[in-house]
């Protein structure tokens, strides 16, 4: 299934001059059963793809849920267009999360579900009516979420965070539970929206997927950062083979 | 066939156990346990009831005599006045007051907080014992009976009523409610957007307030019962449904998931409930009931519905109430913006 250009969605940035988006400073987060995430240092460019990987508990969730808010860190900073994150209501607008599992209200309709976080964000409705149709959701806009299936909650999902059009975009393992067709759709959804000049950070366990995705590649394993840089240099290096070989 | 059946019910009792429905299994009979312990015993204090005597009424000397000296029967306060005893009536602290009738009518009124009620059989058959005992008779030392609280047996439950549904809806429904959004990480989505904390936890506190309103208007639309005064009234139920749906909006950010929020629910339903209800019935638990945000409730809601008792009098009530509501929504406050079990 194709979807509707969805850039027609997203403001365009590309032309732009590039600029530090986001700064993380020493950002630790620590559970009480496992690391959670070590000290990190960060700087990604605005513009970037970069894929998050590495195996289950290795921080990455955990990193985009502290990026997107969910998680208070416990000590360091991150910085957004030199906006703190603290600052929640001055980021909100310049950060989206489409978390794992699509967090929608499962008793109201597609419709109803856009309408409210436009309301909140303050949009126009006739944005809603442009996510629709971009997401091919037309057909769906009156039916209950809970009957949809996950692949098409994942694209309601995707819709709403793309209602504000925020500059930077996170996902979090946006391919998992979804079939081949569904997770190819998502990853040409990612390169659009990486075309059209967002800053994309998404989690993935799979490396092999994302080889010809990501500009940037970073690696996490037990709450540290072991690599960062090209895919070229990552699928060449020792830590992929150590890692999933 | 039967392997699956153990194999399966085996699983729904460790799911009972992680969302911690058993534990209402152990804390219900655990509470009425501990309910059943304060309760008055027969035999100790329930048949020594505090009898209010005017200090300047010329009470028939055998009467008093025979008062005083029952000592197993009851403890006898003197108070100056008859308003002072009627004061202290309402305040629990005497259970009967003794008044020489006017005209010169023989035998004694009893004013008593409620005619229909355990309490005030038990001192007209002490007496009519006493009586019975001293003149060999028992028919004239009590020739009235006045009550305080004026209305009938539908009037006089009504408060319970009003505290059950105040407490259902905070307990019960705000909780879950609230715990169901942090499970589903709609809160989250929810705070990912322009929308501020304080917004949420207020939204929240309006639902629990107009839930409350309905249900009180609807009870009192169905059984068509006096409200008494009305703005002490209004007052009350106002300030009684902003401190519980604080309360349980704090509840609910205690709780991970919804059945975890149900559980607690209980946990502090019942114990608000049945302490400050029953506490008309036993003197201890008149005692242990005032540390509980339900029971100035209660007694308020029961002063103006029943002795149509003004918001003036019932101000240090009000006062508390308020300011437990505005405790446990700054505490809800703090666990927002810790995400505090919100993943």
């Amino acid at each position: 299934m194709t979807l509707t250009n969805p850039v027609k969605v997203i403001t365009v940035l590309s032309g732009k001059e590039k600029f530090m988006q986001i700064k993380l400073q020493q950002l630790t987060k620590t559970y009480k059963e496992k690391r959670g995430l070590l000290p990190m240092d960060l700087e990604v460019e605005e513009g970037e793809l970069i894929a998050l990987i590495g195996h289950n508990g290795a921080g990455k969730s955990t990193l985009l849920k502290l990026l997107a808010g969910w998680l208070i860190p416990d000590k360091g900073q991150v910085f957004v267009d030199g906006v703190n994150l603290k600052n929640r209501l001055a980021v909100v607008r310049k950060i989206g999360f489409v978390p794992e599992t699509p967090n929608l209200f499962d008793f109201f309709t597609v419709g109803y579900n856009l309408r409210l976080f436009a309301r909140l964000f303050q949009i126009p409705f006739q944005r809603i009516e442009e996510i629709l149709k971009a997401f091919n959701l037309l057909a769906f806009r009156n039916n209950k979420v809970q009957v949809l299936s996950k692949g098409l909650k994942q694209r309601v999902s995707i819709g709403r965070t793309l209602l504000a059009d925020p500059p930077v975009l996170l996902f979090d393992e946006p391919t998992s539970g979804i079939d081949f067709d569904m997770t190819k759709e998502i990853y040409r959804l990612l390169t659009e929206f990486h075309r059209a000049g967002k800053t994309i950070i998404f989690t993935s366990h799979r490396p092999e997927e994302i080889k010809t995705l990501a500009t940037r590649i970073i690696v996490l394993h037990q709450g540290d950062m072991v690599f960062d840089g090209s895919p070229q240099t990552y699928f060449q290096s020792e830590i992929h083979e150590k890692l999933y070989q | 066939m039967i392997k699956n059946i153990i194999i399966l019910t085996l699983n729904d009792l460790a799911i009972s156990f992680k969302n911690k429905s058993i534990f209402l299994i152990l804390f219900i009979p655990f509470f009425v346990y501990v309910s059943l312990m304060l309760v008055d015993e027969a035999g100790v204090d329930i048949q020594k009831t505090r009898i209010g005597l005017i200090q300047s009424e010329p009470y028939a000397p055998v009467i008093l005599d025979a008062v005083q000296s029952a000592d197993t029967l009851f403890t006898v306060l003197w108070v100056p006045n008859e308003e002072e005893g009627k004061k202290q009536l309402k305040e629990k602290k005497i259970d009967g007051l003794l008044l020489r009738p006017e005209k010169e009518k023989p035998g004694l009124v009893l004013v008593v907080l409620k005619k229909e009620s355990v309490l005030s059989l038990f001192i007209v058959e002490g007496f009519s014992a006493l009586q019975r005992a001293v003149e060999g008779h028992d028919m004239n030392w009590i020739s009235d009976i006045q009550p305080l609280q004026e209305g009938g047996i539908q009037q006089q439950t009504l408060p319970t009523w009003v505290l059950m549904l105040a407490l259902l809806v905070s307990f019960i429904i705000m909780p879950a409610q609230i715990a169901e959004e942090k499970e589903k990480k709609i809160l989250l989505a929810l705070l990912q957007t322009p929308m501020r904390e304080i917004e949420w936890l207020t939204a929240k506190l309006f639902l629990g307030m107009i839930l409350i309103f309905i249900a009180v208007l609807f009870l009192h639309l169905m059984g068509g019962f006096d409200v008494g005064n009305a703005l002490a009234y209004f007052a009350f139920i106002g300030v009684g449904s902003f401190c519980f749906s604080s309360y349980g909006i704090f509840l609910g950010f205690l709780c991970r998931n919804q059945a975890s929020a149900r559980t607690l629910g209980v946990i502090f339903y019942l114990p608000h409930l049945l302490p400050s209800a029953l506490s008309d019935f036993s003197q201890k638990l008149s005692t242990v009931a005032p540390f509980l945000p339900s029971y100035p409730f209660f007694e308020s809601v029961k002063s103006i519905l029943l002795d149509h008792t003004g918001i003036t009098a019932l101000f240090s009530a009000w006062i508390y109430l308020f300011f437990v509501g505005l405790l446990t929504f700054f505490m809800a406050y703090r666990l927002m913006k810790k995400r505090w079990l919100m993943q």
